[in-house]
């Protein structure tokens, strides 16, 4: 039973904790231009994170190697220090993405200053991380991040054409699109896949496999967890995306702030939706905001070899807690400079886009080694999906660059 | 030692994981020392731990810039305090006795001074 209740609450962090701020500015600006179009988008990058997260946890219950430690040996250090660097930048940038979304959401529910709440939060954050155990964080942050539910209960009472939202799922350009609004959509494409695959979450999701020492007997958790939490999770984000395109398009709406998405709440449940939709957005980025600054500093701390963990208390792993506390202290900056949040949420694609096909490489050499992997070795289906994924991974890195300056970021 | 066994234990040795006697990892096999000479037996004689072992293997401007970021410092690990060697290279003592954690160490005293730490 014990066992039963802990694989369900994965599941339920995973899918509360799977939405991020990227998600929520790109499902909802999708559905509100181009409709149930990009829905395949998420259903095709879900696969993928699928694919990629199952792989990392496999890896880190089988070979105990995480991410940036395999990447240091199977890249060396020239070409490591090429993706760990820009990796750690993507991570920063999409923290402060992430602060800056909380501060958005923040001066929604109490009317103060932006800068003031980002301070605020970046420091309640930093003290939440010092001070208590990990395993409440991730529960507490990803199951009340479960409020995200409310965008699933909108589509549910909203009337939703499901047979036109299905059809999204099939791959697609939309019809009577203009030449110049085709390079957009092709962006939106390239953006949704980097927000659903950001790399934090794997190098995440697979220190965390290593810190609660996984074996073999926990494969099959880490398979449901991925397989449904992440399927569950991106429904959450479909909903979104199918909520602007009933609620927003007809409107001509164009949710360019987080805050807008939670409107789609206040729709129909009112004052209780719009407040249940920005406290679910408070916790789901907050989370974020976490697990990015957390993965800077395992990216770090991995490829130098330094004692890391966030099991640990600060001073037994110190190099690790200055390497986090660095990197809040950073997005802030970042965050305090006055960029927009939404231009950091689109830095943080483009760029981590690029440095994806990096990260997942080294994962899919030794996950394929039956040296490392013995009988646990990729089977053919993930060796077909992986190398699949992987392949369309770069070449959506090197579209991400020239769209997003050919589109001004999706604007034309 | 044949050639071929060298050339495959640089390979295969350096940019592992360093974890000392107790558990704890300690910094990454940043390169390899060799003793020999031309008709002698060559021999690995050290580990080599730290940013100013990245000298030999990035391009000097590369080098330098983490030479600014983080020094240039060495820690040398006898090859006799190498326990064994799997993914992970152990040593057979702890890490303090070979002059590795020490920034670790210093870190660890500062921060034990902040209530709930």
């Amino acid at each position: 039973m014990g066992r039963l209740i802990e694989i369900t609450l994965g599941i339920m962090t995973a899918v509360g904790g799977f939405v991020d701020i990227s998600e929520l500015v790109f499902a909802a600006q999708s559905g509100s231009r181009f409709g149930f179009a990009l829905i395949w988008a998420f259903a095709f990058a879900t696969i993928g994170i699928i694919v990629f997260g199952e792989m990392s946890g496999r890896v880190a219950a089988i070979a105990k190697q995480p991410v940036f430690n395999l990447m240091r040996q199977r890249l060396g250090l020239d070409l490591g220090l090429l993706t760990l660097l820009p990796a750690v930048a993507v991570n920063i940038i999409t923290c402060a993405a992430e602060v800056g979304g909380m501060a958005l959401v923040l001066q929604l529910l109490t009317g103060w200053p932006y800068k003031l709440l980002a301070i605020l939060s970046t420091a309640c954050l930093a003290a939440i991380v010092w001070a208590l155990p990990f395993k409440w964080i991730e529960r507490v942050f990803g199951l009340l991040g479960l409020l995200m539910l409310t965008f699933v209960a909108v589509a549910a009472a909203i009337h939703v054409p499901w047979r036109e939202a299905a059809a999204g799922l099939i791959p697609q350009i939309p019809r009577g699109l203009s030449t110049q609004e085709i390079p957009s959509f092709a962006y939106f494409v390239v953006a949704i896949m980097s927000a659903v695959l950001f790399p934090y979450e794997v190098y995440f999701y697979s220190s965390g496999a290593i810190e609660e020492h996984w074996s073999a007997k926990d494969l099959m958790m880490n398979r449901l967890t991925t397989i449904v939490g992440f399927s569950l999770g991106s429904l959450l984000a479909i909903s979104l995306l199918i909520n602007a395109a009933v609620l927003f398009r007809p409107l001509h709406i164009d949710p360019q702030l987080p805050g807008t998405a939670a409107l789609q709440a206040a729709i129909p449940f009112g004052e209780t939706g719009l407040l249940l939709a920005l406290f679910g957005m408070l916790f789901a980025i907050s989370g974020a905001a976490i697990e990015t600054c957390l993965s800077s500093a395992y990216s770090v701390s991995q490829f130098l070899g330094w004692e890391w963990g966030r099991y640990k208390r600060p001073h037994e792993a110190p190099r690790f807690t200055l390497a986090w506390l660095a990197s809040f202290a950073v997005a802030l900056a970042v965050v305090l400079t006055g960029i927009p949040p939404l231009e950091l949420v689109e830095w943080a694609v483009v760029f981590s886009i690029i440095v994806l096909p990096l990260t997942y490489l080294p994962l899919l050499l030794i996950a394929r080694d039956r040296k490392y992997m013995n009988e646990h070795v990729n089977g053919r289906l993930s060796n077909v999906l992986g190398w699949g994924f992987y392949t369309v991974l770069c070449a959506a890195a090197v579209a991400a660059l020239p769209l997003y300056i050919v589109t001004s970021g999706g604007q034309l | 030692m044949k050639r071929d066994a060298s050339i495959k234990l640089v390979s295969e040795v350096r940019d592992l994981q360093i974890v000392d006697s107790e558990g704890r990892n300690c910094g990454i096999c940043d390169d390899i020392e060799f003793h020999g000479a031309p008709g002698t037996p060559l021999t690995v004689a050290a580990l080599l731990v730290g940013p100013g072992a990245y000298r030999r293997r990035l391009p000097r401007w590369a080098f330098r810039l983490v030479a600014m970021i983080a020094g240039e410092r060495v820690a040398r690990i006898p090859w006799k305090a190498v326990d064994k060697i799997t993914a992970r290279i152990f040593l057979s003592g702890p890490a303090e006795e070979l002059g590795l954690l020490r920034t670790e160490d210093r870190l660890a005293r500062a921060f034990r001074k902040i209530p709930t730490s």
